[in-house]
């Protein structure tokens, strides 16, 4: 196990470092599937194309809580690694869903990533003293909730659809 | 003149001191009696619109008018009776007919105008004072003009029928049929609602009128697949019968396989007649289900030259190949596809489109493609386990049931589902297992409870009669698979809720709740989808799509230009839609045949 596994798996951590985390979460997602959309046949394109417009925006918010002036102090806090950070981490990891993945596989591999996202940031609301952090990850965690629900929409839609 | 002339006059002031015998003010203290059929009322609430009132005035006082903000929709015309009382005659034959009992009579009897075009009005949208008035006549609860209750339908009971796929229902004889029609008040709100706009008030007047030749010539303005729909059509044209306010729906389905039942083949034939002569066009499609069926009919007949490609050994798509012949006998589906290969349809079987021959074949050989290929591929929950040999989906059993492949039933077995195709393969596998092993042994599960499991009401009925153990709100976790790889069963979780508030998929589970279900085979019954493997990845590129569906515009046109698409695979599963869709396309393609030829 590297020095930066070992580091991960500390219990306690700082916001900055949980930021980066989830950070680096919106930007492999956002990549795999910008590099996915092209290799799925176009009937399956505008899902992974929605899907990375989707973790860009969250990246682009990311991005921009991280250069926040008035954040600076507070993400040096440290705080309680939150149970299901290991899931959450997990994610970061790309699946291999072969090279034409159907509808399916993708959905499945999405909802799993953004349940995952759900969960840290509601750990992390609750972790966190009452304020803009704590706030923040309120709505992180909001957002990432809207866009699991949109998302089991569209798999039962897709899924649980005809012959019924 | 004598002096009794002059004074006689004066004899009548006798009476000035009497009291008097006329009422003073008769306009203000006379109320009509508490029956009395006085100005109109509506309860704009329970009014649909059937406009039975307009057609039973004998007077031709009332008239059926759009009235702002009032929409029309599934059940509901939109349109509210307005009332010339220049010319009724208050007789209430309006009242007692009325389907809702919307329409009633207050007490009231008085109303002055200076202008006589405001004695038309429009009750419950014009206000009155007599809006609110509690006496008056209504429809006397217990005594309609018409029958609340349907003629049943005779159909083999459960235990004569679960040991075979002998077809349940029997068909309605003469005299039921006559009985059933006359309940029909032909308002017509079931045509809006019919996709395919069938003539239903006319041809129940034809099974009235015993008239079946007429009621055949009915069914096939609008419909090919009469022998289909008259047994399996989802009916929703009953959904928005009048009749069901205060009753049973008319059993519109019933009385369409009526008729086409009491009209030989032949017959059928003989009455619609030949097609056109051969305009030299070519037409191929993708498909011989019942949307592309129904462009091949409509396309011939206007004397194009068709040629549809299947897949399979045999005509009729899922009708086929996914219902069941206990609901759909193959010989009653065969007289619809005989009647449509009779007006020059060529069916080439066994001819897989993407393997046998390409779709650029198609696009260089023909003048258009119309690609109706429905959504036979099932799909999968993909829980763990389920990649295992005895985990089937419902659509590929069912294929082989009706190719006559041998199937060994399992002796137990658990369906994942509860829509129709879910019932569909529990029953024919339940009917395999009694044949082979003299018992049923079939676990049903679904996510829906059963007030909102989404097969029809009567197929839930008709599988608690033969047995199936239905169980609502269960969700499929995984196969439970022993460590010799055996499947034991399928493991789930009580359902809590399937949808959040806002109606969208998020199913909560009660873990605390799991419970195995034996089975020694695992049927997925979830969902259906296209197979568009056969356009080619050249083809598919070029197509635009619509969320993983191909993007066609109202009349089924594709943006490809020689490309129609119809049916399942683009709407959706339902038989009288795909009809629906068949009949836009062949208008569409036949429209630009015309447009060619007006250049040209």
């Amino acid at each position: 196990m590297s020095e930066a596994s070992i580091e991960r798996l500390k219990s306690k951590t700082t916001l900055k470092d949980i930021l980066e985390v989830a950070t680096e979460f919106e930007r492999t997602a956002r990549d795999f599937y910008a590099a996915l959309a092209p290799k799925v046949q176009k009937n399956l394109r505008y899902l992974v194309q929605e899907l990375a417009e989707e973790e860009q925006r969250h990246y682009d918010l990311f991005t921009q809580m991280a250069e926040r002036d008035d954040l600076e102090q507070q993400l040096q806090t440290e705080v309680e690694r939150p149970v299901n950070d290991h899931k959450f981490s997990d994610c970061i990891h790309l699946p291999d869903l072969g090279e034409q993945p159907d509808d399916q596989a993708v959905l499945q591999y999405a909802l799993k990533r953004e349940h995952a996202a759900m969960e840290q940031y509601h750990s992390l609301a609750q972790s966190t003293e009452p304020g803009a952090i704590h706030d923040l990850f309120l709505y992180l965690a909001n957002e990432e909730t809207k866009h699991k629900n949109e998302l089991e929409k569209v798999y039962y839609e897709t899924v649980h659809s005809g012959g019924v | 003149m004598s002096i009794r002339d002059v004074l006689s006059p004066f004899t009548a002031w006798k009476n000035l001191f009497r009291d008097p015998v006329t009422i003073a003010d008769p306009l203000n203290e006379r109320p009509g009696a508490a029956r009395y059929r006085g100005f109109h009322k509506n309860d704009m609430d329970k009014c649909i619109g059937c406009g039975t009132c307009e057609t039973i005035c004998q007077n031709g006082a009332i008239d059926m008018l759009p009235v702002s903000g009032v929409p029309a929709k599934l059940g509901d015309s939109g349109l509210r009776p307005r009332i010339d009382y220049g010319r009724c005659c208050w007789c209430a034959l309006c009242v007692d007919v009325c389907m809702t009992g919307s329409l009633t009579m207050s007490n009231e009897y008085k109303w002055v105008e200076s202008n006589p075009d405001l004695f038309r009005f429009t009750p419950g949208v014009d206000k009155k004072h007599w809006d609110n008035a509690e006496l008056g006549y209504q429809r006397h609860a217990e005594k309609h003009l018409t029958p609340g209750e349907r003629v049943e339908m005779p159909e083999l009971e459960p235990a004569a029928r679960i040991g075979s796929f002998t077809e349940i229902v029997d068909g309605y004889s003469i005299e039921q049929a006559k009985l059933e029609a006359d309940r029909c008040v032909s308002c017509g709100l079931c045509i809006a609602t019919c996709p395919a706009h069938m003539a239903i008030p006319d041809y129940i007047k034809a099974v009235r009128d015993g008239d079946y030749e007429r009621g055949v010539q009915l069914l096939y303005e609008t419909n090919p697949f009469s022998q289909v729909c008259g047994r399996v059509c989802t009916h929703r044209c009953e959904d928005s019968c009048a009749a069901r306010h205060e009753g049973d729906p008319i059993a519109i389905r019933w009385l369409k396989r009526h008729i086409i039942d009491q009209v030989p083949q032949e017959k059928v034939l003989e009455l619609i007649g030949k097609p056109a002569a051969p305009t030299g066009k070519k037409v191929a499609i993708i498909g011989a289900g019942p949307a592309g069926l129904t462009a091949a009919f409509d396309l011939a007949r206007k004397g194009h030259a068709v040629t549809v490609f299947e897949a399979q050994a045999a005509a009729g798509g899922m009708t086929r190949y996914g219902i069941p012949e206990y609901r759909l006998p193959y010989d009653a589906l065969d007289k619809d596809i005989a009647v449509i290969t009779a007006m020059g349809v060529d069916i080439q079987y066994n001819q897989r489109v993407g393997t046998d021959i390409a779709m650029q074949q198609l696009q260089s050989d023909y003048d258009a493609v119309m690609l109706a290929i429905g959504l036979h591929q099932g799909r999968s929950t993909r829980i763990p386990g389920s990649d295992h040999p005895q985990v089937r989906k419902a659509v590929d059993l069912l294929r082989q049931i009706t190719t006559g492949e041998k199937i060994e039933a399992p002796k137990s077995m658990v369906v994942i589902g509860g829509g129709n195709v879910a019932m569909d393969i529990a029953r024919s596998m339940a009917r395999l297992q009694l044949q082979q092993h003299g018992e049923i042994r079939v676990t049903l599960t679904a996510l829906e409870d059963k007030a909102h499991f989404l097969a029809d009401p009567v197929e839930i009925k008709e599988s608690l009669e033969e047995q199936i153990n239905i169980l609502d709100s269960r969700g499929p976790q995984a196969c439970v698979i022993d460590d010799s790889g055996k499947l034991l069963g399928l493991k789930t979780w009580k359902v809590l809720s399937i949808f959040d508030a806002e109606r969208r998929f998020a199913p909560q589970y009660d873990e605390s709740d799991e419970q195995i279900h034996e089975g020694e085979m695992v049927v997925e019954a979830i969902g259906q989808m296209a197979d568009v493997s056969l356009l080619g990845n050249e083809l598919t590129e070029k197509l635009e799509w619509n969320r993983g569906r191909i993007q066609i515009d109202s009349n089924g046109r594709t943006s490809e230009n020689w490309l129609w698409s119809a049916g399942d695979c683009v709407k959706g599963p339902d038989v009288i839609n795909a009809v629906a869709d068949g009949h836009r396309v062949a208008i569409s393609i036949d429209s630009v045949f015309t447009q060619q030829e007006a250049k040209s």
